[in-house]
């Protein structure tokens, strides 16, 4: 064996890394693959998508490349398009407004359970989790039908004589999305409440604070970033949700979502239907900051 | 008093995320030729035709080929990324980080919009290769954080140890690093292939009567009826949830997962 084979103990520095400092070009190696794949089917459509934004429709040949920003003008002029994003934000914070109320209690029990408790109570939390979202839709629309299980069995006590208009609009889709979203909420609550130190509470409850005080005091405050947390997940999830939406909102109530999908695949208006994309884009990014700016790390 | 009140709303919260899915179980035993609760009768009826009907099973198969497919995309692609991020200064660390995830924050609709009009702009007509280029892309993020972690956990010391021993770059890689992170590699498909096979977005836009995941082919199905079969077909996707979050539940722990 030649002593080459054995490493200069002297020079040798153990790297902090383990691995010693790859070389560029290992580095490029390594990274090659991930920015070839999201610059070919991320970056490259989205630039795409916005160039298309950009130009005009035309009825003969789907998009005149004539530049300029009159797509984004006529979706922000235009009364049409303006009650489409007031439904859209309207919807997500009905349903995360509803998700906390319902969540909340929900977390704080699972927290509070003994173990037994705590795995049932987790488990059917997450199993809605993990069907897959079209049956959960199914699920909804054969509850809410004009014949389905609510109204069938409304009927057949002589509650109501006509089918309750529970399909197709607002309340449909804001239930079928709250299903949803549940889980999402919950899971977001109990991670922070987990972690609550729970001597915090005792003292307030010691100290003579009702239940309810401590809750709004104590509690709330103290679960806060699990509160913003889960509420911007939950929103951005309802307004860009397009399957729910799609299916038990049929033809009469849209999303922003349903709209971009109906721009592309029937009315063929591709300009429009990019605009709108990054009208929902800019809706997004605008919510995550200003859940940036409101729990900013102290 | 209070407590009850907590406790009440607790369970209205579980009824509600657990009773639309019970429904669904009840009524694929109906004998109606319409869903009804609670079932009329009892048969399996609609259990054979889900096996016989409507290119389920052929649609089963889609998925599974199209989950396996993007497994090995993922894999391809995210081993390197993850040791690159491993490796990486820590400015190239946090900036890798921030891309990586870009995925997961935009819209599924959105991007799988974007990606087929590239298509179309490209000429491609490839709809199996489209929808799975669609879910490497919504997958590899979780891929990448899964295997990341695992780099992580393995301690500096092995790798020097092997260092100072003499072996080469490529040996360690091959030979201590990546048996040290099979298990997280294992994980990170397991998660890969749960997600692709539940995917609905992307798929929808690729899919045509030849290529058609499982779950697209429920969706074509009950945007026009809601008939039992439907309602069978459900309850093993159901069941099959129930079973795995419980798994989940005994190995690991749902609470613990979710307090880290």
């Amino acid at each position: 064996m030649t002593t080459s084979a054995i490493p200069d103990t002297k020079s040798y520095r153990p790297s902090a890394e383990g691995l010693r400092k790859p070389t560029r070009s290992q580095m490029s190696a390594l990274l090659a693959p991930i920015a070839t794949f999201y610059g070919l089917c991320l970056l490259a459509p989205y630039v795409y998508i916005f160039w298309l934004s950009l130009t005009r429709y035309s009825s003969s040949q789907l998009y005149v490349p004539d530049l300029g920003l009159q797509n984004y003008v006529s979706i922000l002029t235009d009364n049409y398009y303006l009650g489409l994003l007031a439904q859209t934000v309207g919807l997500g914070i009905f349903v995360t407004v509803f998700s906390l109320l319902l969540g909340y209690p929900l977390a704080m029990r699972i927290v509070q359970g003994g173990k037994t408790t705590k795995s049932i109570l987790l488990i059917l939390t997450m199993t809605p989790l993990l069907v897959n979202i079209v049956v959960r839709t199914y699920a909804w629309l054969v509850l809410l039908g004009d014949n389905g299980v609510i109204n069938k069995a409304l009927d057949a006590v002589g509650l109501i004589s006509e089918p309750l208009p529970i399909n197709n609009n607002f309340f449909s889709v804001a239930i079928g999305l709250i299903h949803l979203s549940l889980p999402l909420m919950v899971i977001s609550l109990v991670s922070v409440m987990e972690k609550l130190d729970a001597s915090l509470i005792e003292a307030g409850e010691s100290l003579g604070a009702g239940s309810l005080r401590t809750l709004v005091k104590i509690h709330i405050p103290l679960c806060l970033q699990g509160v913003g947390a889960g509420s911007l997940l939950v929103f951005c999830t309802v307004i860009s949700a397009f399957v729910t939406p799609q299916l038990l909102g049929g033809n009469r109530f849209s999303t922003i979502s349903t709209i971009i999908y109906q721009k592309f695949t029937f009315s063929m208006n591709w300009p429009v239907g990019s605009a709108l994309v990054f009208v929902l884009l800019t809706l997004n990014f605008a919510v995550i900051l200003l859940h940036g700016f409101m729990f900013r790390e102290k | 008093m209070f407590q009850r009140f907590i406790s009440a709303i607790a369970w209205v919260a579980i009824i509600f995320l657990i009773a639309p899915l019970i429904i669904i179980v009840g009524s694929s035993f109906t004998q109606t030729d319409f869903v009804t609760f609670p079932p009329r009768g009892f048969t399996l009826r609609w259990y054979v035709e889900a096996m016989s009907v409507g290119g389920f099973v052929q649609a089963f198969f889609d998925s599974l080929l199209i989950a396996a497919a993007t497994m090995a995309g993922a894999a391809l692609i995210g081993i390197p990324t993850a040791l690159g991020l491993r490796m990486g200064s820590p400015r190239t660390q946090t900036l890798l980080r921030s891309v990586v995830v870009a995925p997961l924050i935009l819209p599924a609709i959105v991007s799988g919009i974007a990606l087929l009009q590239i298509y179309y702009a490209a000429g491609l007509d490839a709809p199996l290769f489209g929808i799975i280029v669609g879910h490497i892309l919504i997958t590899v993020p979780f891929f990448i954080r899964t295997v990341t972690a695992g780099l992580e956990s393995v301690p500096v010391s092995v790798l020097e140890a092997a260092e100072t021993l003499g072996a080469s770059k490529a040996r360690i890689l091959f030979r201590v690093l990546l048996p040290l992170i099979v298990p997280s590699i294992c994980a990170g498909l397991a998660f890969v292939f749960i997600v692709s096979f539940d995917e609905v977005t992307m798929s929808l836009f690729f899919s045509n009567p030849e290529i058609m995941p499982l779950p697209i082919r429920i969706y074509n199905y009950i945007e026009f009826s809601v008939e039992p079969v439907i309602a069978a077909i459900s309850t093993i996707l159901i069941l099959s949830a129930f079973v795995l979050v419980t798994l989940l539940q005994r190995i690991f722990g749902l609470d613990r997962v979710l307090a880290k």
